[in-house]
């Protein structure tokens, strides 16, 4: 096992929302050709059949206030560009501004869904992959919205949902925080405090609240060196005045939030471990986005192993049932550590030896890591791949990682 | 931070115009208020009415019931109210300099004496 992983205590996930792959990270294939992003010449046809290319122009905020269509029937228009579910019918990621204006955005505003950022204008997150490990290959779980995405990185599953309708858990999955909890070990979800409160399964804050803190408790923790081994972030959803009478933004990079104050949130959960000479030798931090929200990439998802749930013609709104057997579209995944060497890309569907992550990779790999033999991880676990695998063997020293000036 | 680190970036902050809690909240909030609701509706005692959730518009309104809600389920996730703790801060000092004041003068009468 590398000295990266020997060393490892604890993992940390943050959570991100609606934000593709290529949105975000996707102009940096120019400077680093091994980043699976854009050329430049990726488009699609809008309402007038005029095909509109990928543009550097996305907004912090004020450019997608409509916000874009991300729900099951949306993203299946998006990934095969209108053709009806049936068999034959080919993905080709040419629905986005198909979806985008007929939700009444009008022919300009849909360009908007093909922005993306030039590297400069997100300073955290293209320091982060640049210096760390980015992955080409991460999806979302379901071609689907928030909660059923989010449900696979807290149970390895969303139990036949692709909606945002709350659910009740039926079978014996136990979320990765019980299985932590009931072998022994630690873990917690960190929401970001309570006006902004949870997204993660109201059910586990009913019943188990004692696996909840606020983010202010995170910081506190890895102050305290008490941090659990296994923590799960959640950054702020809502604009609201703050505890002193100031004033709070949404965190969360959902459109139309504010991008900056995002790349902010990151940076001090980065610094918060990276200030910490202990802690960041022995701390994996996974930032990760739940779903694309609605905006364009590029690369399809790919077929993947069936969880064996089935979700109904009547649910999915596509009128065809789903059988989890493709993946949702491609996010912003990024490990940070410092056994992780510089520049590390991990090649996804690009490359014929690539790997394929998706969000049930997180409890898959913090059962692997800490609970070894754990026969009762889902399907999507068992098959899921290690995101610690850049973790290697050398500790870069101190003065060759970044820390941000909040 | 520069001097006790080598490689150090400033991250800009957004601008003031950003903040709005006045913004009609998302279908994420909307749902996410929805499932609070329902674990409301699971504790409703008897005479106790439930929240009009339907009412509920903009992220400030969601930020108040996701309080409330979070407060019953998960009370040890309060914030500490930052300006109540600076006030006591401030009348522990106002204390503390009137008490000092009051001690000043012993030492001046004793050197009338």
């Amino acid at each position: 096992m590398p000295a990266g992983l020997d060393n490892l205590k604890h993992i940390v996930v943050l959570m991100m929302e609606n934000r593709s792959f290529d949105h975000m990270l996707g102009g940096l294939m120019k400077t680093y050709p091994k980043i699976n992003g854009l050329t430049g010449n990726e488009s699609n046809p809008d309402m007038n059949g005029t095909m509109v290319a990928v543009q550097p122009n996305a907004k912090f905020q004020g450019q997608l206030d409509h916000d874009p269509d991300h729900h099951f029937p949306g993203v299946d228009l998006q990934i095969f560009g209108g053709t009806p579910p049936g068999a034959g019918r080919v993905p080709n990621m040419q629905g986005f501004i198909k979806s985008y204006a007929s939700q009444g955005t009008g022919i300009n505003a849909s360009h908007a869904i093909m922005s993306y950022f030039p590297p400069k204008n997100l300073p955290v997150l293209t320091k982060l992959a640049t210096e760390y490990a980015v992955f080409n290959g991460w999806f979302s779980s379901i071609p689907g919205p928030t909660i059923c995405n989010r449900a696979f990185a807290h149970y390895g599953t969303s139990f036949g949902n692709v909606d945002m309708n709350l659910f009740y858990i039926q079978d014996s999955i136990l979320s990765i925080y019980e299985r932590m909890v009931k072998a022994g070990h630690t873990a917690k979800i960190y929401y970001y405090d309570q006006q902004s409160s949870t997204m993660e399964i109201v059910n586990l804050l009913k019943n188990q609240p004692q696996i909840f803190g606020s983010y202010s408790q995170f910081i506190a923790d890895c102050n305290g060196n008490t941090l659990p081994e296994y923590s799960f972030i959640e950054p702020c959803y809502n604009d609201h005045p703050g505890p002193g009478g100031g004033e709070v933004l949404a965190s969360d990079q959902h459109p139309d939030h504010n991008v900056q104050e995002g790349e902010r949130f990151i940076a001090n959960t980065y610094n918060a471990i990276r200030t910490k000479q202990e802690l960041w030798e022995t701390t994996a931090l996974l930032v990760v986005y739940d779903e694309h929200g609605g905006i364009y990439d590029h690369v399809v998802p790919p077929p993947c192993q069936s969880d064996g749930y089935s979700a109904p013609a009547a649910k999915t709104g596509t009128g065809s049932a789903f059988n989890f057997d493709r993946l949702g579209i491609r996010v912003p995944a990024i490990l940070v550590s410092p056994y992780v060497p510089r520049g590390t890309v991990v090649p996804g569907t690009e490359d014929p030896n690539g790997v394929i992550f998706e969000h049930a990779c997180i409890p898959g790999t913090v059962t692997s890591f800490f609970l070894k033999n754990y026969d009762q991880r889902t399907v999507r676990e068992k098959n899921s791949r290690n995101f610690l695998t850049p973790l290697t063997d050398t500790l870069r020293p101190d003065d060759d990682c970044w820390v941000f000036d909040v | 931070m520069k001097t006790k680190y080598k490689l150090v970036m400033k991250v800009p902050k957004p601008p003031k115009s950003a903040y709005d809690h006045g913004r009609f909240i998302s279908q994420l909030i909307e749902n996410q208020i929805k499932h609070f609701h329902e674990v409301e509706k699971s504790l409703l005692k008897p005479g106790q009415k439930l929240t009009h959730v339907s009412k509920i518009k903009t992220e400030l309104e969601a930020s108040k019931y996701l309080k409330k809600m979070t407060a019953l389920l998960h009370p040890h996730g309060a914030e500490k109210p930052q300006k109540a703790a600076k006030r006591r801060t401030i009348k522990k000092n106002v204390k503390a300099r009137k008490a000092k004041s009051r001690k000043k003068p012993k030492p001046s009468k004793r050197r009338r004496k």
